[in-house]
């Protein structure tokens, strides 16, 4: 099959080269995440910073994401989240298919729909599908949830070498960056090119752990590749959600590090470490 | 009429008939009338299995599938199931009954052994026993249940899959999904999981006739929502365009080869009107 000429037509025609990038994913609303991850970003001499999208979901006050990403020069590619903001849809398109995840899933998009100004989804709808840049010698691809869909899912339980093999040669690239399933994960295909899920900022990892998680990509004689924890002040965070009126739910995972909602679209291997 | 046709987008899901229509149950909504006696398609025989999923993983595809009939009454299927697992995530379709705790352990070790997940699909029609058997014969139930808690137990996670054949006798202002989820939890199961399909005018189910798509409903239609743009079964006989119509000599696109399968299916069943009406697909 053919990569959709339609999604390559958006790709930078001549991609930039850089030695150390930081990427992230899935924002979710979390300015409190964001502004740590930027400023521990600061410190570390990297030449850009990537988000690969979903700025929005599940946390409070979704406009105070945009000056940060401003501020930190953050290159942005769109989410599907950001897409159904950007055209007005009614649902977030996430690809959820089971009514639990849906309705809450629906609760958030509503939320974030009714409190992202005008300029603010005008702004996400200018944003890329796509960038292409290069690391070191290595041809890197960003996407959302695949290269293929936006709103696919690429867990690592669910991801099979001779799938991953495929983007790479389809899609002519050495790394794929993606998020989207709200969990990170590395693997280098045999000889032939690295996927990383760069994880998210907005929503702990289901791992019991309240921070949250960006990558660092470094190229050299081999691709270094860092997942960085994120420390922030998910105390404030939850209390601003209680203040949104948002689910207590939602606040619970913000609080302890569980998922408690959308969890059906979880993999066997990835809902069995999880505590719901 | 012209009848509408559906492109393969992606070669994505690998569904594998392994026992043909041959079940150890006789469910009266069976979308392919599957059952003990004579079933009209054959198992598949191991080598063949393999063959498949080798081509599968070249062709680059994300999961697999084993469906029939009953899989566990394939001989070879623990095994196949290995081979499954080393190419890509998989799931297990079955009515549970023959799930023993040695079996269990069984497919809890390839699980464990496996970086891909393992999905064990288990089949219940009605949270009440008598109206579950009453459609799926006597004993199902039990024997499901029994199956949901050893792999519970094992750590792996089935999904409980029915049907909305029973929906009607439900109680007023009672939802199935709520229900379903109410009795796993019962079970001491604390990670339920559900997944209610559609029943489909196929099979046992099918009926004198009935609507059928037209080109123009399918004008402007977006294909991606429909599961034969992105899946091939093989069953006896060659590749098929999806489970639904499986071993139906319309849907049959190739006699070999995955590859030969790669062109557009005929949606010339009203089963097709049910996938075009709900966007269901037959995946978890
Ligand atoms: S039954 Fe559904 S999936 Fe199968 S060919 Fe018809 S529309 Fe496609």
């Amino acid at each position: 099959m053919k990569p959709m000429d339609s999604q390559l037509s958006t790709l930078n025609s001549e991609p930039k080269e850089y030695r150390r990038i930081a990427v992230c994913g899935g924002i979710y609303n979390n300015y409190l995440a964001l502004e740590a991850a930027l400023e521990d970003i600061r410190r570390r001499e990297v030449e850009a910073v990537f988000c690969l999208g979903d700025m929005g979901a599940f946390g409070p006050h979704p406009d105070r994401i945009f000056p940060l990403l401003d501020e930190g020069k953050v290159l942005a590619i769109q989410g599907n989240y950001d897409q159904s903001l950007a055209i007005g849809l009614d649902n977030c398109h996430c690809g959820y298919t089971d009514p639990r995840d849906n309705y809450f899933a629906q609760l958030s998009y509503e939320y974030t729909f009714r409190k992202t100004s005008h300029e603010n989804k005008a702004w996400l709808g200018k944003l890329p599908t796509h960038r292409r840049v290069k690391l070191g010698q290595y041809r890197v691809l960003m996407c959302h949830g695949s290269p293929r869909r936006i709103n696919e899912f690429l867990w690592e339980s669910t991801s099979p070498n001779c799938l991953l093999e495929k983007f790479c040669r389809d899609f002519e690239t050495d790394i794929l960056l993606c998020t989207h399933t709200g969990i990170k994960w590395h693997r280098a295909l045999n000889g032939c090119g690295h996927i990383i899920n760069v994880g998210t900022i907005g929503r702990p990892e289901n791992d019991g752990q309240v921070h949250v998680w960006y990558t660092l990509l470094t190229a050299g004689d081999d691709l270094q590749v860092e997942f960085i924890p994120v420390h922030y002040d998910h105390k404030t965070l939850a209390q601003e959600m209680e203040q949104e009126d948002l689910p207590l739910e939602f606040i619970e995972t913000i609080r302890t590090g569980w998922w408690t909602t959308c969890l059906e679209i979880l993999p066997a291997k990835e809902r069995a470490r999880g505590k719901y | 009429m012209t009848i509408p046709t559906a492109p393969l987008l992606e070669l994505s899901t690998l569904w594998i008939q392994v026992t043909g229509t041959w079940c150890n149950l006789t469910c009266t909504h069976c979308l392919n009338s599957s059952g003990p006696h004579n079933p009209w398609l054959k198992s598949l025989d191991t080598d063949m299995v393999i063959r498949s999923i080798k081509e599968g993983a070249e062709l680059g595809i994300k999961e697999i599938y084993y469906t029939g009939g009953e899989p566990f009454l394939h001989k070879d299927i623990l095994l196949l199931t290995a081979h499954a697992l080393e190419v890509a995530p998989t799931t297990i379709l079955t009515n549970g009954t023959l799930i023993t705790d040695q079996v269990a352990d069984h497919l809890a070790e390839l699980a464990q052994n496996s970086p891909y997940s393992l999905e064990i699909r288990i089949s219940i029609d009605d949270v009440d026993p008598e109206k579950n058997d009453r459609i799926r014969g006597q004993g199902a139930f039990s024997k499901a249940i029994r199956a949901l808690q050893v792999l519970h137990s094992r750590g792996l996670l089935p999904i409980v899959t029915a049907t909305e054949i029973l929906r009607d006798e439900l109680p007023e202002g009672s939802g199935m999904y709520e229900q379903f989820r109410d009795l796993i939890l019962s079970l001491g199961i604390t990670k339920p999981r559900m997944k209610i399909m559609p029943v489909f005018s196929i099979g046992r189910m099918e009926g004198e006739g009935g609507p059928l798509l037209t080109p123009e409903m399918l004008d402007g239609f977006d294909y991606s929502l429909l599961q034969c743009s992105e899946t091939r079964v093989v069953a006896e006989g060659g590749v098929y365009a999806c489970p639904i119509l499986a071993g139906l000599p319309q849907a049959r696109l190739s006699e070999k080869s995955l590859k030969e399968a790669f062109k557009p299916c005929d949606l010339y069943h009203t089963a097709c009107v049910t996938c075009y009406e709900t966007g269901m697909t037959c995946k978890n």
